[in-house]
């Protein structure tokens, strides 16, 4: 029996391609703003 | 190319039914606010009223969606057999499934590429992110047996990630940043799914001629099912889905569905939009995206690209749950996943359609809850004395017509539709009317366990808590009257408690509930019942496919290959079976 992280990828061709997060949430500025200004024991 | 026959078909018809929809379900609410209050209704009757309207909207939709697909003309399926011109990753993520089955399925695929010369357009990788090491090995052994399918070295890959991250979507992607680049399309598959050679080379074939083409979903066709209950929903996938996502298709023009398997998609295009971020915040909202597909499509049409879904390519099968249990624990992961698109819904950017698809989603599930508290609040009415309010004189009856008429009408249409374009020949000629109401039959008898439990699969996650599942064996398919009622007792005692209530309360209306409690208080009886009828399923004419009556030789071929590999015991299945190895749910 094999081990179990055999990975014979081996012959794969490396052509990495990006893969960039996308974006799906909007900013939520009352909350930012909540946050920075109000909440202050939770800075940092 | 635009989607359509005429600019703005899409737009047009989509407008059209929406106000259909709308427009019968207001005038269900009228009928029903003027049965229950009159001219003087009170606040209990508006509730109910707006319940009616929310839920019954969702089910007129998809009825128009079937009528609408029942009555459309026959599209040519896209794609053509031509040798394709960009090369394919058919990437195959597999999470702990039986890979003997998976891997048979693959050589099966495998041969037939290969017979058809397509050997250097077509490769074959195993994204595997499998947990068990016991799993993990059997994998391992799996591959060996692969790589003596011909031409197989150099084609077929496998690889096992240490750790999941992202989950399904996670594994895609980390095959796409390491050789992404190598190849113009994926076929995404999932463990279970089967696909013609013909079927990938057409799909291949509508990338290379369509260039805004980002993404091809096909209708997999549910095969290899034995139960009464599993044979009754691969009759739906291969009967009724056709025609309603014909009618989907025209809606969606090109902001169709990805289903997560059995599509194609175009590399570049997916790599640029659909890298998907971990969204803010804790579980069930927050977190890795659960059901990547719906938002692989909705961000690949973001980005300009079509994303279309062809009804009319066939060769593409898939395996579906053999009983209402293991059902009911795939729609829980899948209404997590779809309540966690509440938080999609005002992403940046999006088609109105991708946003309608969301909701669309979250109703799938919403739904359950709400007609739950509809039958909640309609008991409680009987508590609260008549307004005594004047009538126009709705009659209950009228309502429930309605109901049943919205439910039946579109499968009547495709059974008739079927008689015209001679469907109905491929499922037995005749023998396809008793499927279709035994179909009828059945799906109305377990609806209200499917609606238990898709109510408590809401709660669960609104509320953050699973109440788990009784034990089922690996590749179940019968289950036990004892596990059944392990799983349903639950609601055989909220039937009783309705139907004590209702008796107390108001026996009149107790005959409205009884289609409802009736079903829900057999509910052990029913998971259990439905789950039989392994033995001689195959030759049951009941529920009859075109997959069983004229199998496809790749489903044939894929047979052969695992009775051959499990004759010849090539991967210490046996002793792998003896220690008892299992698959987490």
């Amino acid at each position: 029996m094999k081990h179990p992280s055999f990975q014979p990828f081996d012959g794969l061709p490396h052509a990495p391609m990006a893969m960039p997060k996308q974006t799906l949430e909007r900013p939520q500025m009352l909350g930012s703003f909540f946050r920075a200004f109000l909440l202050v024991w939770q800075r940092g | 190319m635009r989607h359509g026959a005429f600019p703005g078909q899409t737009g047009l018809l989509r407008l059209l039914t929406l106000t259909f929809a709308a427009a019968v379900c207001v005038t269900a609410g009228l009928f029903f606010i003027d049965l229950i209050g009159g001219n003087r209704p009170g606040w209990l009757d508006w509730v109910r009223t707006i319940l009616l309207v929310l839920t019954g909207f969702w089910l007129v939709w998809g009825g128009t969606t079937g009528i609408i697909g029942a009555f459309a003309p026959t599209p040519k399926a896209r794609g053509d057999q031509a040798d394709p011109e960009g090369r394919t990753a058919v990437l195959v993520p597999i999470y702990n499934e039986d890979p003997v089955e998976t891997f048979a399925r693959i050589a099966a695929m495998n041969r037939q590429i290969v017979k058809r010369g397509l050997a250097a357009k077509f490769h074959f990788a195993i994204l595997s992110d499998t947990t068990s090491l016991e799993v993990a090995a059997e994998e391992a052994n799996a591959f060996e047996s692969l790589m003596h399918e011909p031409d197989a070295p150099g084609r077929i890959f496998y690889r096992r990630r240490e750790r999941n991250i992202g989950r399904k979507a996670g594994n895609i992607e980390d095959f796409i940043a390491r050789s992404g680049g190598a190849y113009d399309y994926a076929i995404i598959l999932d463990a279970d799914s089967l696909m013609e050679a013909g079927t990938m080379v057409a799909m291949a074939r509508a990338m290379d001629l369509d260039e805004k083409l980002g993404l091809l979903q096909t209708v997999p066709v549910v095969i290899g099912a034995r139960t009464a209950f599993g044979r009754m929903m691969a009759f739906s996938s291969a009967y009724y889905s056709k025609y309603f996502s014909r009618g989907a298709a025209l809606l969606q023009g090109n902001q169709g569905p990805y289903w997560g398997h059995n599509a194609i998609v175009r590399m570049r295009a997916f790599a640029a939009c659909c890298g998907l971020p971990v969204l803010s915040g804790k579980p069930p909202y927050g977190g890795h995206i659960l059901s990547h597909d719906y938002v692989e499509a909705a961000l690949l049409a973001r980005g300009g690209w079509k994303v279309v879904v062809d009804p009319e390519l066939g060769g593409s099968y898939e395996q579906g749950p053999e009983n209402l249990i293991e059902y009911a624990k795939r729609d829980r992961r899948w209404c997590q996943g779809n309540l966690q698109h509440r938080r999609l819904l005002a992403a940046p950017g999006l088609k109105f359609w991708s946003r309608f698809t969301f909701l669309q989603g979250i109703m799938a599930y919403m739904a359950s809850p709400l007609w739950l508290l509809l039958l909640v609040a309609s008991l409680a009415a009987s508590l609260v004395p008549d307004s005594g309010g004047d009538r126009w004189g709705a009659t209950p009856w009228a309502i429930g017509l309605g109901v049943v008429v919205t439910l039946l009408l579109p499968k009547f249409a495709i059974l008739v539709r079927g008689a015209l374009d001679g469907t109905n020949r491929a499922f037995g000629g005749w023998r396809v009317i008793p499927s279709v109401l035994g179909e009828i039959l059945l799906s109305t008898v377990i609806a209200p366990a499917l609606l238990a439990f898709q109510s408590r699969a809401v709660f669960q996650i609104l509320f953050g808590f699973d109440g788990g599942w009784p034990a089922t064996e690996r590749d179940a398919r019968a289950v036990s009257l004892r596990t059944a009622f392990e799983a349903s007792w639950w609601i055989c005692v909220v039937a009783i408690g309705a139907i004590a209530f209702m008796t107390l309360a108001g026996p009149a209306f107790l005959p409205w509930l009884l289609p409802v409690a009736a079903p829900a208080l057999l509910a052990p009886v029913i998971i259990w019942a439905s789950s039989q009828g392994e033995d001689d399923a195959v030759s049951s004419w009941l529920y009859c496919a075109p997959s069983e009556r004229a199998p496809s030789p790749i489903i044939g071929e894929a047979q052969a290959i695992l009775a051959h590999w499990r004759a010849h015991d090539p991967v210490g299945m046996t002793e792998l079976s003896a220690l008892g190895v299992h698959a987490p749910a």
